[in-house]
């Protein structure tokens, strides 16, 4: 909860640069870049997130990599004074807060779809409409599939969760006859 | 009885009195052989002189043997020594009597309190007894009850476990039949359901 907390705060920081120079979408795509890397890169993540090296020879490594690199000197800032503050570890929290934070100043939204079976155009317009609507914020979509489903579709908005899959209306069921409502 | 002023006064008339017997008899003796001869009696009178004086001797000894010894004190000393421990005796006798009285009736006391003790004992026996029999009945009555209540449960979680399992069985059977037979369409359908609920939403 802290961490999240001062990693929102990060976000914020950044965000209001952003908001004066008018690139703050530009500094998001930067901060989603830098952690997709660290993911990928366990190694390096290691490397730059662990006290046992020296704050200096972290920054060294930080630096040849971020040399090579086209983020935003805000960035690459934000970046060196996580690693002096030891919370470079926290990146993907400081990218996940400060997509939040531009997608609320962008009235976006964003809805994780998980589908049983591929989903057909149509219905995925039909989809985003509703979601919305219901919303009254532009809907961003994130389709994954997942057969254990049986059949249907479950959405996830932040904390809501509209499942309309085969597996939970089986559950449901099970849940009933288990409380003895079909006898 | 005579008493005297001194120990003196007392031999003296022993003496006297000794004496004046010895005489007496003598007279009487002498009175008695009166039909001798002169002769026959001068030596007579001779041979009772020595004999009172021989007698005389001998009382004056034992007197005086008497004195020295303290045989009279010795033996009043005795008497009252005697008389004492007849006194003490009789005393002793009776506070032996009387304790003895003492104990009989403390005896008769402890009997009657050793018939109460045990009549006590008795009646707080059975009213143990029956305390303990009491309880036991009453503990038996709530095991039987547990017991009871532990077969319910157990017949109820029996029950329970297997109407799950019934349950869990029919949901996967379900589960299986209709991953056989679910095709695209039947996704549409519930996509487009699934939408309309949605809608109903807003």
């Amino acid at each position: 909860m802290t961490g999240s907390k001062i990693s929102k705060r990060y976000a914020k920081a950044l965000l209001s640069l952003g908001q004066e120079d008018g690139n703050y979408a530009e500094y998001g795509e930067n901060l989603k870049e830098f952690a997709g890397l660290c993911a990928d890169n366990p190694e390096f993540r290691k490397v730059i997130g662990n006290p046992v090296f020296s704050v200096d020879d972290r920054k060294k490594v930080l630096n040849a990599v971020l040399e090579k690199s086209a983020f935003s000197e805000y960035v690459k800032n934000l970046l060196r004074l996580l690693l002096d503050k030891n919370r470079i570890g926290g990146i993907e929290d400081v990218s996940d807060n400060y997509t939040r934070l531009t997608d609320e100043i962008s009235n976006i939204i964003r809805a994780d779809i998980i589908t049983a079976r591929p989903l057909k155009n149509e219905a995925m317009d039909k989809l985003d409409a509703v979601l919305a609507k219901i919303t009254s914020k532009t809907v961003k979509t994130n389709v994954e599939e997942d057969e254990s489903l049986i059949g249907g579709l479950v959405v996830k908005i932040g904390d809501l969760v509209l499942d309309g899959s085969v597996r939970a209306q089986l559950e449901g069921l099970k849940e009933s006859l288990k409380r003895g409502e079909y006898n | 009885m005579i008493r005297f002023a001194s120990k003196k006064g007392e031999t003296f008339l022993i003496v006297g009195m000794t004496l004046l017997f010895v005489i007496a008899f003598c007279g009487l003796a002498l009175a008695s052989g009166g039909g001798a001869s002169d002769s026959g009696g001068h030596d007579q009178m001779m041979n009772l002189f020595y004999r009172i004086l021989n007698f005389t001797l001998l009382v004056i000894i034992l007197v005086v043997v008497v004195k020295k010894t303290s045989m009279l004190r010795f033996f009043g000393e005795r008497k009252d020594e005697i008389k004492k421990k007849l006194e003490d005796l009789t005393k002793a006798r009776q506070a032996a009597e009387d304790r003895s009285r003492e104990l009989e009736t403390k005896l008769g006391e402890f009997e009657v309190q050793r018939k109460e003790i045990l009549e006590q004992f008795r009646a707080e026996g059975a009213k143990e007894k029956a305390r303990i029999i009491a309880e036991a009945r009453e503990r038996a009555a709530q095991l039987i009850s547990q017991a009871d209540h532990t077969i319910e449960r157990e017949i109820q979680g029996a029950t329970e476990r297997l109407k799950q399992e019934v349950v869990e069985m029919a949901a996967l059977r379900a589960e299986e039949i209709i991953v056989k037979g679910i095709k695209d369409s039947d996704q549409d359908h519930l996509v487009n359901e699934f939408i309309k609920s949605v809608e109903k939403l807003h």
